[in-house]
């Protein structure tokens, strides 16, 4: 199903207020940020106990 | 340095890992709130509401369309920790623990139960009626339920510390939405079904927390975690989506078509952030206790409201401040407790 130009104009609706540059696209950056960072500390935690 | 002090050293770094993962664990969740807010108004699931609300209403809408977003948000956390597992090279000992139902994977069905249909659907209920900075706080109190029915069961220690940490954090969140809520009981229209699935999050995840906590007595979190979310599946994918397409809702329909680029990749979001937050979660357990694992983890209320208002661009209110200002007041005051009265988490 192809999203409908309603569906998209709501969608869009969320970010064109947002305080942050980009806000479409930065949720996703910061999200992969964060769970990159969790997954590599996880790593440690494992190698140290 | 004795033995005493590396007994010492190594347990001070048992808790501080303990506190990060129950703080990785709050900040995933709150950005969970993104994706699981904007997934609302995306097809299928905006479509299926409208066939659904034409014939049976617009809360039975609502919570039917619920339950499809609920299993899909479970079947992408379960790929999320399967990229975790896989990193961690946790695969052998999920066989392992699988295969051990009776001591081990009995607890995380459970505790299922509790997590899925009764927490992350009352979640979702609570941001498709009131909306996602509502949903993120009202499930607030669960710390309460999750650190008494652990300290009544297998005498989790909590000491007046933690308490007080949990109570500021508490008070916090019912200051951050007690606003929004008044302003709605001004107006006479309060979305009574919302306000349940709050409740339904706080208690369900209370209840989750404390079986958890048991479960993990004999078995590995990541693991634990992942079975926990296996169950989950079951209960959406081979029960309830099923069951509600028998009974004559548009289920499979709608299923197949959520493969829609934009929708997926919201939903694989969400995923990840639930998977990574519910296995942070677990991990802060066995480390520090239910009820302070909880408690941290609570910081979860505050962090979606800011990330709802950069994101959302949704103006603070004095509200937001006072309940945000609390809720590190009760952080700050668990961080900073003596650890040392931790080396044992349960009572003698």
């Amino acid at each position: 199903m192809v999203q409908t130009a309603a569906a998209m104009e709501f969608y869009n609706g969320y970010w064109v207020n947002s305080y942050l540059p980009a806000a479409d696209v930065l949720w996703m950056v910061v999200i992969l940020i964060v769970a990159l960072l969790a997954l590599w500390q996880a790593r440690t935690f494992v190698s140290k106990f | 340095m004795d033995l005493q002090d590396l007994r010492k050293l190594e347990h001070k770094r048992r808790v501080r890992y303990g506190y990060m993962w129950a703080l990785f664990c709050a900040v995933l969740w709150g950005l969970w709130y993104l994706p699981g807010t904007v997934v609302w108004v995306l097809n299928p699931f905006d479509e299926m509401y409208g066939e659904i609300a034409a014939g049976s209403g617009d809360s039975m809408a609502l919570i039917i369309t619920a339950v499809l977003i609920t299993a899909f948000n479970a079947l992408t956390v379960i790929l999320a920790l399967m990229v975790w597992n896989g990193v961690l090279g946790k695969f052998g000992e999920m066989k392992r623990t699988l295969k051990q139902f009776k001591p081990c994977s009995k607890w995380f069905f459970l505790a299922s139960i509790f997590g899925g249909p009764v927490a992350i659907l009352g979640s979702f209920i609570a941001m498709g009626f009131v909306g996602g900075a509502f949903a993120a706080v009202a499930a607030l109190m669960y710390p309460v339920v999750g650190s008494i029915l652990a300290s009544q069961w297998y005498g989790e220690k909590i000491s007046k510390r933690a308490a007080t940490g949990i109570f500021f954090i508490i008070i916090g969140g019912f200051v951050i939405f007690g606003g929004g809520l008044l302003s709605e009981l001004g107006t006479g229209n309060v979305p009574w079904i919302g306000y349940m699935g709050g409740l339904m999050a706080a208690v369900g995840w209370g209840i989750e927390g404390a079986i958890a906590g048991k479960g993990l007595d004999v078995a590995e979190p990541d693991v634990g975690l992942t079975l926990r979310f296996l169950g989950e599946n079951i209960i959406w994918w081979i029960i309830a989506v099923p069951l509600l397409a028998i009974a004559g809702f548009p289920m499979v329909k709608y299923a197949l078509l959520a493969f829609e680029p934009l929708t997926m990749m919201v939903l694989i979001f969400a995923g990840i952030t639930f998977g990574f937050c519910y296995v942070t979660w677990y991990k802060s357990f066995p480390l520090i206790g239910v009820g302070r694992g909880q408690g941290i983890g609570n910081l979860y209320g505050l962090f979606a409201v800011v990330f709802i208002i950069l994101f959302f661009g949704d103006i603070p209110s004095w509200t937001l401040l006072l309940g945000g200002a609390f809720c590190l007041a009760g952080s700050f005051t668990m961080f900073s407790e003596d650890t040392s009265g931790l080396e044992s988490l349960r009572g003698e």
